[in-house]
């Protein structure tokens, strides 16, 4: 199915997208919650390749790298607050 | 039945679009939580929904469709706990509200 | 912080145990009727090391609340009825904020008295307001017996708290209330 291939496309403009807010974000907080929103795109973008190819290995990846991304974002909030 | 699929994955795009221009226009950090919480949760659903479709009617895959569902329960679960965590951690650590903002009862109470 | 008793070990190893079938991708194996022995027993074993460790974080009320069937119901009823479509009415209204040319927002943080009781609940109520996109639940507080959150809007209605609170969580905290009374 290619159109699964277009979508996936997509996903990965809008993520290369964020990265403008990436670089310019005025403080940390905005870095943290666009890393964050790219690792969501980014694995929507696996999934949709997974779908394409029929093969299920993309999604363990995809998971490893939801469990990873909200761990980041949990210590990033811990250090904003001070408290390590 | 494939269109039902491309409509989840179409009304994904539209919502991952309209978080990814939220999260660049907003005027300052917390509205751009609120933006962000958009691809989060429907951005999300439509991707998965359609892909348990698509994985259990076509590709004839239970262990795809089974690890799909996982994943997604795993983003409803986890995403508020990382929102409220950078919400108040950057609030914690100063970050400025934009001039739009009406009240702020918090920072009122927090000086008390 | 309490020990954790045997029933809240069992109940958080039951999750655990859960958690690692679907992961493993053995609950479509078990569907064709050939689970294999070694995955499951290694299963039981690392669950029940990780609930030892983790139940007394978790579990600090009934392990077994929802055990009872017409508690699950009303669990699947709010978590596949109800709360979808808030899910749905609040993107839609924050997509259209964010489309717009004018951008209207003006945000601010309420302070909105809550009346769910107990832990669970509470963290129930909070999770959901913060999932639904345009609120975000900043902190919890508890001033003589009663509690509040401090809820950041996008778009600020009303700054007198039981309005605000009517307007952001009207029927989430009906339903909370009565899954967990």
């Amino acid at each position: 199915m290619n159109v699964f291939l277009y979508c996936a496309i997509c996903f990965v403009v809008l993520a290369l997208c964020l990265l403008i807010r990436l670089i310019k974000g005025p403080s940390v907080a905005d870095r943290a919650v666009a890393a964050d929103s790219i690792d969501i795109l980014s694995d929507m973008a696996l999934i949709l390749y997974a779908l394409y190819s029929g093969r299920g290995i993309y999604l363990d990846i995809a998971l490893i790298t939801a469990v990873l991304g909200f761990v980041g974002s949990t210590l990033v909030a811990k250090y904003l607050e001070g408290k390590l | 039945m494939i269109y039902v699929i491309y409509v989840f994955i179409g009304i994904s795009l539209f919502f991952a679009f309209a978080g990814v221009v939220g999260l660049l226009r907003m005027p300052d950090a917390f509205c751009r939580m609120q933006s962000s919480t958009n691809i989060s949760t429907l951005g999300v659903l439509g991707v998965i929904i359609g892909g348990i479709l698509y994985s259990a009617i076509f590709l004839h895959n239970a262990e795809m469709a089974i690890k799909l569902a996982v994943m997604g329960i795993f983003y409803i679960v986890t995403s508020p706990i990382s929102g409220h965590a950078i919400a108040k951690g950057a609030y914690r650590h100063g970050v400025k509200m934009s001039r739009k903002t009406v009240c702020d009862q918090y920072g009122e109470d927090m000086e008390k | 912080m309490k020990k954790a008793t045997v029933p809240a070990i069992v109940s958080t190893a039951l999750v655990c145990f859960i958690f690692w079938l679907l992961i493993t991708g053995q609950v479509a194996s078990l569907l064709r009727g050939e689970p294999s022995a070694q995955v499951l027993i290694a299963g039981v074993i690392v669950s029940l090391a990780a609930a030892l460790f983790s139940a007394r974080f978790f579990i600090h009320e009934k392990p077994f609340f929802f055990a009872n069937p017409a508690r699950l119901g009303k669990l699947i009823a709010y978590c596949f009825c109800i709360f979808p479509i808030e899910l749905i009415k609040a993107n839609v209204d924050v997509a259209r904020r964010a489309l717009s040319p004018s951008l209207p927002v003006n945000p601010g943080i309420v302070k909105v008295p809550v009346e769910v009781k107990g832990e669970y609940a509470q963290a129930m109520l909070a999770d959901s307001i913060t999932l639904t996109p345009g609120t975000i639940t900043m902190e919890t507080v508890e001033e003589d017996g009663q509690d509040y959150y401090y809820i950041h809007w996008i778009d600020v209605a009303s700054q007198d708290g039981a309005e605000a609170g009517e307007a952001i969580k009207g029927t989430l905290e009906k339903w909370v209330r009565r899954i967990w009374e």
